[in-house]
């Protein structure tokens, strides 16, 4: 919210306060002055100028050449303005200046030949008004050379305060200069109502009538009669400029400067387009159509709150008044609205209008129900001074029930418990005084106070001590030197997921984070997707199934930007309906499961001097996932399982299994599901949960004594039919080798026509070893021999070698 | 015949070894002679079919046969392991090595890890939540009326009027409070989600690491002095900080802690919009609400909270200028760190 300083100094004076020590107190007590608009800087350099002299540019119709005396020197200005004239006082931008509209700096210039010292300004250039027909004329009594910031009272600080929920009492100067005074401890003066009311009573001219009080709880109005409207005085125009707002007229020009002065929003109807000269306020018992005074007609939900005469809607309460009943040139009297509505009843309409006016979010913070008539009397006094009517004698103040004031104890031990610190209560009582609060009754431990209307925050002992805290400083606040920890189990929920990434990272895997919401059709391949209901856009509409989407979108992005060569991994959460098309009413109705992704493609070595080029292959994916498998001490916990049939992703499978069921599945993309990616090279993946990876692996590690007694190898090499799969040979020697036989490697595989068509050649290397003992050459060369003959039996295969 | 194979395969033997200068062709010579099925070792097997007068002395020249081959085996090899060690000076050292890939963590876990372990040696526990949330945890556990404009704070994402995304990781604390009794002392990180428009500012999901402590006696001046300890253990103990009043509904009093800007060390630029100071997190007091809704007595615990965005960190950190590049996962941004 914009504020100005000037503004607030009618209501606490603060000379001798320098301006950023103001600025600095107010962040520091919680109102946090976001941007700070000094408007005697932004005029530095602007100055009364004064047209000695004007004459025609030789090269150039419209330009004139004038003289101009900033009242030391004379200079020499171009302007192109048809007002200008000799005799004239003008704004004057010196050298230097830089104009607030289009922010350009004042040069010397030479224009059409001519040199120019300078520029004459209009409202527009200066950002006082929309107008730019032609240069803006001062009055002839100010002297030249006065600063303009001075001689157009520019000389204001606007500060921009963010306003957090909680304070709807800040959104006004009144609000903000009570924390002032509060802050630096100055007396706080708000204006008194004085005018004087006509004899005729309020009650000839209208009535008010409350059907909803659950909603309007409080319904205030004056009436001022045969008013002028007309365009505001330069004062009040200045004013509501300052503080953004476009002046309109002196009518919708002072309630809007009481708003900003008091926080009560006012809304001024003309009473003759009132039927009945009644004000009802209801709310709606069927959806129905009502134009606001912007022209717009809005759709209104059920138990929409209105305004309406005795006949029709006037205005929707709290967001804006109707176009039926808006004051115009030709209005005679009218009718202050100064209500208090239910904040959630406001907040409600506004969202279903999608229309949030300065009016709503007051209202929806929760206004003071306690200043409805000040606020009323407030404006009808201005409206009255500056539009030349009469104030009806008497206030319309409908109050069914009163609000009371909230009444809270607040001891000191508990502040000093809470804060850490001891605070004086006679300082305490100084500083809830001074915000407003009245305290009603005390003793030596603790105070009891009634809190104002105007702080709706504020209403049990735990936000008193903060006010306490606020005004005092947080400054003030000690730090401690050491704190005690409590002992117990510490745990950590992330430690596995810690010790994954580290594996991965070890097996040379980059890291990706991906965002989980993505469009409908890539989230349906891999599961049942859930929807949000307010998406940004249908490409961030539904939440993840499955990692493996996700970073196939961050492959093809990579493989555009000539990055061809991925390995990544990513761990996240992915999201899926139990059953299609189930609503989600409980957390059961879906589960949220953490992943762990790999990713692979494109070259798993490169051409080098000291190696070939080989592509990524199925092996290297499987490679990696034991390796990751073993790291993990889960290798001899999880069992394998390959097929080459297709699913909805893979066309060569790979699973991992734990008693039968699949914790891990991977292979190579099916070309389809990449052509949907706009990827052309073959990509690998595969996906954990890792919530029971992370179950499995918590059994614990065991430690196997070293062998002290040497092993002896032994190889041999078989040609098989080359259906032959190596596991089932592998498998059968481990079977079949002896007890002494404890591994089994192949480490040759290869066809070639020396073999005969059909044909591939297996060669395996043996390890056999005692734990308890040396292993003499015959019994390990008997093993070894009659597992040959065992091998060539069962596979028809035939030894290599001779 | 056996021994005409023996007088062969010897001098056969002498004229290959006798040119082998390198390692593979040692390596060729093993296997063709000395292997398993080696011409050596077949002709052991030949010699249990010779005539039975004659194994005596055949045995005899075979022996021999194999210790002249091993030995002279053994020597060339010797030669050219020695041979090999002396060109060593041939070795073109400036060539790149041999390299061995390894991959990195993302930055955001990484920032997240110094944080953690910062907290962690502060007897902090690391609890983690659903990132798919009920209003009840997400909201009004935590002081969030329904139809209250402190909602506005955070643009959620529904799911339908009673789940979400969530928009912190506060609602955490409520579930580490729902099934523990004080103390509680915990941080939780993890992934929350805004629903606002991405630009380079701003996002529609980032991480954030709140934190908890719940005891009888936990005041603000203790929670000053830990979010102190961890920002000058973070950020560099020569920082100069404050706190300022400031509003979360699940706090009371409620505070941000600023930090000196680290790019113009308080004299104001673009970083820090010209005030010199950095927002680097939010906290307070553990509003009486809250424990409410857990069935703690508020007369008894008092308790601090904070919560911080990583993404922002990295921003001031690293100088990078758009949030989006976090989560484009572009190899060239990820090799960086
Ligand atoms: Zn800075």
């Amino acid at each position: 919210m914009k504020v100005s300083l000037n503004w607030l100094k009618k209501y606490v004076n603060l000379d001798g306060i320098p301006v950023s020590e103001i600025i600095h107190t107010l962040t520091m007590s919680g109102l946090e002055v976001e941007e700070v608009i000094d408007q005697n800087e932004i005029f530095k350099n602007f100055v009364v100028g004064f047209v000695k002299e004007k004459t025609k540019h030789t090269n150039a119709d419209k330009l004139s050449v004038c003289k101009v005396s900033n009242g030391t020197d004379e200079l020499q200005v171009i302007c192109g303005a048809p007002n200008v004239d000799a005799g004239q006082k003008i704004v004057f931008a010196q050298i230097g200046a830089v104009v607030p509209n289009g922010n350009f700096k004042i040069t010397k210039a030479k224009i059409r030949g001519t040199e120019s010292f300078g520029m004459i300004c209009s409202e527009s250039e200066l950002e006082i008004s929309d107008n730019h027909d032609g240069i803006m004329v001062l009055p002839a009594d100010v002297k030249e050379g006065t600063p303009i910031s001075e001689a157009l009272e520019l000389n204001d600080v606007i500060l921009e305060i963010a306003i957090t929920p909680n304070r709807p009492d800040a959104l006004s100067h009144f609000g903000v200069a009570r924390d002032l005074s509060a802050l630096f401890q100055r007396e706080l003066k708000l204006p008194e109502i004085n005018f004087e009311e006509s004899s005729e009573p309020i009650e000839k001219f209208a009535a008010v009538e409350i059907l909803d009080e659950v909603n309007c709880p409080r319904y205030s109005s004056k009436v001022v009669v045969n008013i002028t409207v007309k365009e505001s005085p330069a004062w009040l125009k200045k004013a509501v400029q300052k503080i953004g707002m476009r002046p309109i007229n002196n009518i919708v020009d002072a309630t809007n400067f009481v708003m900003f002065e008091t926080g009560q929003p006012l809304h001024a109807f003309d009473l003759n387009m009132l039927n009945g000269n009644k004000i009802v306020v209801k709310s709606t018992k069927e959806e129905s159509q009502f134009t606001t005074l912007d022209s717009k007609i809005r759709k209104l939900p059920l138990n929409t709150l209105l305004i309406c005469d005795a006949e029709k809607p006037v205005a929707v309460a709290g967001v804006m008044g109707g176009e039926n009943s808006e004051v115009t040139t030709e209005t005679k009297n009218i009718l202050i609205e100064s209500a208090f509505f239910n904040p959630s009843s406001i907040r409600k309409t506004a969202k279903a209008l999608g229309l949030s006016t300065d009016a709503s979010y007051r209202f929806e913070r929760t206004t003071n129900a306690g200043g409805t008539v000040y606020a009323a009397e407030r404006a009808a006094q201005l409206i009255a001074e500056l539009g030349g009517g009469k104030v009806a004698k008497g206030t319309l103040d409908v109050y069914p029930k009163i609000i009371e004031m909230p009444v809270v104890t607040l001891r000191f031990a508990r502040v000093e418990k809470l804060l850490g610190y001891f605070i004086q209560p006679e300082k305490i009582k100084n500083i809830v005084t001074s915000l407003g609060f009245e305290i009603t009754d005390e003793n030596e431990n603790e105070i009891v106070v009634k809190v104002p209307l105007f702080r709706p925050d504020v209403e049990r002992e735990v936000d008193v001590i903060e006010e306490v805290a606020r005004i005092n400083g947080y400054d003030n606040i000690p730090t401690i030197a050491s704190f005690s920890v409590p002992l117990g189990v510490k745990n950590d929920d992330s430690s596995f997921y810690d010790k994954v990434r580290d594996t991965a990272v070890g097996l040379g895997f980059f890291e990706m984070i991906n965002n989980p919401l993505q469009n409908e059709k890539i989230a349906a391949l891999t599961g049942s997707q859930i929807g949000v209901l307010n998406p940004q856009s249908l490409d961030m509409a539904f939440l993840r199934t499955s990692l493996i989407p996700g970073a196939l979108m961050v492959a093809s992005k990579n493989f555009n930007v000539g990055e061809k060569n991925l390995a990544l991994f990513e761990i996240g959460n992915t999201f899926n309906k139990k059953s299609e098309g189930n609503l989600i009413k409980e957390f059961s109705d879906f589960t949220e499961d953490t992943k762990l992704l790999f990713l692979l493609s494109g070259k798993a070595s490169l051409k080098e001097w000291y190696s070939d080029e080989k592509n990524i292959s199925f092996y290297n994916l499987k490679g990696f996932i034991n390796s990751f498998i073993t790291n993990l001490a889960l290798d001899n916990v999880l069992n394998d399982s390959y097929y080459h049939s297709e699913d909805r992703i893979f066309n060569l499978v790979f699973t991992k299994e734990h008693n039968g069921s699949v914790i891990g599945k991977g292979g190579r993309i099916k070309k389809e599901v990449l052509k949907q990616f706009d990827i052309q090279q073959e990509v690998f993946c595969f996906e954990f949960d890792m919530k029971v990876l992370e179950k499995l692996s918590t059994s614990k590690t065991k430690y196997i004594p070293l062998l002290k007694y040497p092993k002896m190898m032994r190889d041999f090499a078989f040609i098989f039919d080359d259906d032959v799969e190596y596991n089932d040979v592998a498998s059968f020697i481990k079977k079949k080798g002896g007890s002494l036989l404890k591994s089994v490697r192949l480490f040759d595989l290869f066809e070639s026509e020396s073999l005969g068509s059909g044909k591939k050649s297996m060669a395996f290397e043996l390890e056999y070893y005692d734990e308890n003992r040396t292993l003499t050459d015959e019994e390990v060369e008997k093993d070894f021999t009659n597992l040959i003959t065992l091998v060539s039996g069962e596979f028809k295969a035939k030894l290599r070698g001779n | 015949m056996l021994d005409e194979k023996i007088k062969s395969i010897h001098s056969e033997f002498k004229k290959e070894i006798s040119g082998a200068d390198n390692q593979k062709i040692i390596d060729e010579i093993r296997i063709k002679y000395l292997s398993r099925n080696g011409l050596v070792s077949v002709l052991f097997e030949e010699l249990k079919s010779a005539p039975k007068e004659e194994k005596p002395l055949l045995g005899k020249r075979l022996n021999e046969l194999r210790n002249s081959v091993t030995l002279m085996f053994e020597e060339a090899k010797e030669k050219v392991d020695a041979s090999e060690k002396f060109s060593e000076h041939k070795i073109d050292l400036s060539l790149n090595g041999i390299a061995r890939s390894i991959g990195s963590k993302h930055v955001l876990t990484q920032t997240l890890d110094e944080i953690k372990n910062i907290f962690k040696g502060m007897g902090f526990s690391v609890a983690l939540g659903p990132e798919l949330e009920s209003d009840y945890y997400n909201f009004e556990a935590l002081n969030f009326p329904h139809d209250h404009p402190a909602r506005d704070m955070q643009d959620t994402y529904f799911i339908n009027d009673n789940f979400l995304l969530r928009t912190h990781t506060t609602p955490v604390q409520v579930r580490i409070m729902e099934k523990q009794e004080p103390p509680v002392r915990a941080i939780m990180p993890g992934r929350v989600y805004r629903n606002e428009a991405v630009s380079a500012r701003s996002y529609c999901m980032f991480h954030q690491v709140d934190g908890i402590y719940v005891d009888t006696n936990v005041n603000f001046a203790e929670l000053k002095a830990t979010l102190v300890s961890f920002a000058k253990q973070f950020y560099g103990s020569e920082l100069k900080y404050r706190f300022r009043p400031s509003f979360f509904p699940f706090t009371e009093p409620s505070a941000e802690m600023d930090i000196t800007c680290f790019l113009c060390h308080g004299s104001g630029c673009k970083i820090c919009k010209g005030s010199g100071w950095l927002e680097i997190l939010g906290c307070g007091m553990v509003d009486p609400n809250v424990f409410k809704s857990v069935n703690y007595d508020s007369e008894k615990y008092t308790g601090y909270a904070f919560g911080m965005g990583i993404e922002r960190i990295g921003l001031l950190k690293y100088g990078i200028d758009d949030i989006r590049i976090y989560f484009e996962n572009d190899l060239r941004f990820l090799k960086q760190f």
